[in-house]
């Protein structure tokens, strides 16, 4: 009877867990993303990635991860089974004696060294995509009818450029449309690991387009599965460019941009009148506004005890620590509204602390920062101004090797 | 164990003939109690009575967080939210401890170790007794601050301590004398426990029965001394870093001060130092008793005995040294992260022996699926889950995703809650007759188990999607998107309080019902291969007057 119960529930078990883990049947395309995303409410697989970290994070979990704990798990569940109908007291009256298989013993300790092996690879790659700042520089030339393009290499030695996947080369059309070039068919690099890195187009470039290389060694996104499986979606994420500095008190969070003046503002829980029942603690009475398709630098400290900044979205979570400044950064192209909450209890109205990221256009960004200056009695700092742009600088490089 | 053979146990049928006179008077034999068997009993009355308080207060976190908002705990505050989260806080700081220093603890180690580690080694008593009554009693004073520290004043003119189980600093040094409280209790289970760890260290070391070398030694036997070794190096350290917040609190010291030159993260990781040997500590004894039961029911010995010891063995070392890896989110270097990512995967492999070896074990037996077998069996697969998802959260780059989820409440539920403590029942029913002298309810034990299995998985598989979806844990109130996962574990907890009322069934069954002085001495057959099956069911109040010799 228990033999059968025992076989019946763990076989149930096993068609359930096929069932209930999406990931494992899904292929791996990137989902559209929502306008606003929200937990959903049956869901079983990690939230929409809006960023090129969150898209690696994606990758490992559903391709090394999943299918280690599926299968393991599955793994014992049919040797369970096995043993179950295979040697019960009815099917097997007379117990063997054996008490040692060496070929079995060295199997079971080698084969998990292995997967192991497997799951570490990825984990530290992503472990250290994570934890370093991105320093991807990007160059802007003049367009021209030249095919002899160069830049300096003027990384740490740790972080120069000496691999063709350090340089990506993309066409900007008059729109602002960007178009990556292939490397090898449409151009050649030379010089990887020298003081200057030339790239050699191999035909000259539409006239209107003006070429954009990036450099560096912070690839990031979707790669193929062990390096073998699937494409590589990766992309080189530049330098960041904006600072937010979150600091966590009980209950809410401060933010300011040290780069763009002296001005703090808080975010509390919005009151559910305001927010309505569906964003109702997770919406905050102010959000953070960020550009799309630029690097932030975030960090996080605390006034009073620790809590714990995140985004589910972006795959960050970083304490904020009092006494302590912490780093961490996210880049995202994806125009939205972004939710985390405080993630390290921090006393009674932990469940009350969210936090909120609005991802807009540049334009929009500039905007709002004026808006806070000009609240905060300050002059507006890009009213009536271009951005300036290293375009100069990519400019007199290209001059001097002429 | 294939190579334990009682020779000379005859002398046992008359050894209550030549006892040093009758038990003592009710109180005398309670309370002063130097009898193992005895202390083994109140712990395990004392884990049963945490094991009440703990769950129930699971109960109330489980019945709040059916729905979004607050609402069932207002009961408790007189309508008051601002109390009722602070008493939220609370639930899950002391439902944590009580689990872990009052249940699981006294269960596994205080309970079957004291009751079962003597006999299984050939020995007549523990080799300090007295020593193992001040334990016990330690643990009843320790119990007492706690509980008084739910009622003391704690943090913004609420009642009691509400920053988590883990008391992390400044939120500790925060707030009025329910945390001093803590403090002192926690102190106190430490003390005991360092006590009783040594209690185990010396008697394993050196009360083993002429012939019981250290490689014939059960394997639950071998469990409590390893888990001795890591109570003794790793309490010792939470004793230093509660006492350095306690003086934080009292004597104006700035150990975990960050404005005054001190750094809160250097209590977590003293913390950790204890916090992770402490979670083997709660499985390695669970471990044993399931290596026992998996060989007597499947009528084979211990596949790869060895093996099996010496895992223990290295699950307890590698348990030193991969403690940050609870603190991913800190600001760790990611050298740092690095090394914890790798040292922490390295314990899968010892883990992936031990679920091997039981399997190996069953293979080619003869298997009685027996109450106690079937929660073994059930361990055996909830705790691979528990174990896989660990494997998960040990890579620092996920982590950053889960971390303080619930996908981590899932996890150590399925390795503790559903593994300790299957472990726990497991014994419960393995040793019943041999403890109590009448068998337990095969039917009644056999639903017990049924519709736990059924609950306790309803309770914590679906906190994986939470987790996954991004819930953190330690919420009194979360988005409505959550609810529908949250309602169904909920559902899961009344599946597994039925269970619980199951359970209590049984044991009125046994006690009121049956009569004492009908247990056989081995209910279990030729798989029962252990000394504690050649002793009458109960044993006599001191056994082994003359020792056993192991061939």
């Amino acid at each position: 009877m228990n033999r059968i119960a025992l076989t019946a529930v763990f076989a149930a078990l096993l068609t359930l867990f096929v069932f209930a883990e999406p990931s494992f049947a899904q292929e791996a395309a990137s989902e559209p993303f929502a306008e606003i995303d929200r937990p959903d409410p049956t869901g079983t697989g990690l939230r929409a990635a809006a960023t090129p970290v969150a898209e690696e994070i994606h990758s490992f979990y559903d391709n090394i991860l999943v299918p280690m704990k599926l299968g393991i798990s599955f793994f014992v569940l049919a040797l369970l089974i096995y043993v179950i109908v295979r040697f019960n007291k009815r099917a097997n009256p007379e117990p063997a004696k054996f008490t040692h298989n060496t070929p079995a013993e060295v199997a079971w300790t080698i084969i998990p060294v292995f997967i192991l092996l497997i799951i570490a690879v990825p984990s530290f790659d992503l472990l250290f995509i994570e934890d370093k700042m991105p320093d991807t520089e990007t160059f802007n030339y003049e367009a021209s009818p030249t095919t002899e393009y160069a830049f300096e290499n003027d990384f740490p030695a740790s972080r120069r450029v000496v691999k063709s996947r350090h340089v990506e080369v993309r066409a900007i059309g008059a729109d602002g449309s960007s178009r990556t070039l292939e490397a090898g068919d449409d151009y050649a690099v030379s010089g990887l690991g020298d003081e200057v890195v030339r790239v050699t187009l191999a035909n000259s470039l539409p006239s209107g387009e003006r070429l954009q290389i990036a450099a560096g060694r912070t690839r990031v996104g979707r790669k193929p599965v062990l390096g073998i499986f699937g494409r590589d979606q990766s992309t080189l994420v530049p330098a960041p460019t904006i600072t937010l500095k979150a600091t966590g008190y009980q209950w809410g969070w401060a933010y300011s941009y040290p780069d763009f003046g002296d001005f703090e503002f808080d975010a509390l829980i919005m009151p559910e009148e305001q927010s309505g029942p569906e964003l109702y603690r997770l919406a905050t009475t102010n959000d953070i506004v960020v550009p799309a398709g630029e690097t932030v630098r975030v960090i996080t400290t605390a006034r009073d005890v620790i809590h714990s900044w995140t985004i589910p979205n972006f795959g960050i979570k970083i304490d904020a620590v009092p006494g302590r400044l912490n780093e961490t950064w996210f880049y995202t192209e994806h125009e939205s509204t972004y939710y985390g909450q405080c993630s390290e209890i921090c006393g009674k109205d932990h469940a009350f602390m969210p936090i909120s990221v609005r991802v807009v256009s540049r334009d929009e960004f500039e905007a709002w920062v004026d808006e806070r200056r000009e609240f905060e009695g300050l002059e507006p700092m890009f009213a009536d101004q271009e951005l300036a742009s290293n375009d100069e600088a990519g400019a007199v490089v290209a001059a001097a090797l002429k | 164990m294939s190579t334990t053979h009682v020779v000379d146990n005859a002398a046992e049928a008359h050894a209550d003939d030549h006892d040093h006179g009758a038990p003592p008077s009710f109180f005398v034999r309670w309370f002063y109690s130097t009898n193992h068997k005895d202390i083994g009993l109140l712990y395990l009355i004392f884990a049963i009575l945490a094991g009440v308080v703990g769950g129930a207060m699971s109960g109330l976190m489980r019945v709040e967080l059916m729905e979004p908002g607050i609402g069932p705990l207002t009961a408790f505050t007189g309508g008051d939210i601002e109390a009722a989260k602070n008493f939220y806080n609370v639930l899950i700081t002391y439902h944590g401890l009580i689990m872990i220093f009052f249940m699981v603890m006294p269960a596994l180690i205080g309970g079957f170790g004291n009751w079962f580690v003597p006999i299984m080694i050939g020995a007549p008593d523990m080799a300090f007794p007295r020593m193992n009554n001040i334990s016990f009693w330690l643990y009843g004073a320790s119990a007492t601050l706690l509980f008084l520290s739910m009622l003391a004043p704690g943090a913004s003119g609420q009642i009691g301590f509400g920053g988590g189980w883990v008391l992390y600093p400044p939120l500790s040094t925060q707030g009025g004398p329910a945390m001093d409280l803590l403090i002192v209790s926690l102190h106190l289970a430490g003390a005991s426990s360092i006590l009783g760890a040594i209690n185990f260290i010396t008697t394993i070391f050196n009360m083993r029965a002429p012939g019981m070398t250290l490689h014939k030694m059960p394997l639950f036997a071998w469990a409590v001394l390893v888990t001795a070794f890591l109570l003794v190096l790793s309490l010792p350290v939470l004793a230093g870093a509660i006492t350095m917040l306690l003086t934080d609190r009292m004597f104006g010291t700035a150990f975990f001060d960050a404005a005054r030159g001190g750094d809160p993260i250097l209590y977590q990781h003293l913390f950790w130092f204890f916090g992770h040997p402490e979670v083997y500590i709660l499985i390695l004894p669970a471990f044993g008793i399931i290596s026992h039961i998996v060989s007597t029911f499947s009528k084979k010995p211990v596949f790869g005995y060895l093996a099996m010891a010496y895992a223990m063995v290295a699950i307890g070392f590698i348990g030193f040294i991969v403690w940050a890896h609870h603190m991913y989110t800190v600001g760790l270097s990611v050298d740092m992260k690095a090394y914890f990512v790798a040292a922490t995967m390295v314990i899968a492999v010892p883990t992936g022996v031990k679920i091997f070896s039981w399997i190996a074990t069953m293979w080619g037996g003869s298997i009685d699926f027996k109450v106690p077998m079937l929660w073994a069996i059930g361990f055996i697969f909830l705790f691979t889950v528990g174990g896989v998802t660990g494997v998960v959260l040990a890579n620092a780059g996920i982590d950053h995703y889960f971390h303080d989820t619930y996908y981590v409440v899932a996890h150590f539920h399925y390795v503790l809650s559903l593994g300790a403590v299957f472990a726990i029942f497991a014994g419960w029913y393995y040793w019943h007759e041999k403890m109590f002298g009448r068998a337990y309810s095969e039917i009644i034990g056999q639903l017990h188990f049924w519709v736990m299995f059924v609950g306790v998985n309803l309770i914590f598989f679906p906190q994986h999607f939470l987790g996954l979806q991004g819930m953190p844990r330690r919420y009194i109130d979360y988005p409505v998107d959550f609810a529908f996962w949250n309602e169904i574990s909920t559902y899961g907890y009344y599946v597994t309080l039925l269970a619980m009322f199951i359970w209590l069934a049984g044991v009125v069954e046994a006690l009121v019902f049956r009569k004492s002085g009908q247990g056989r001495d081995n209910p279990w057959g030729e798989g029962a291969t252990t000394l504690e099956w050649t002793l009458p069911s109960p044993p006599p109040f001191h056994q082994f007057n003359e020792l056993p010799k192991i061939k």
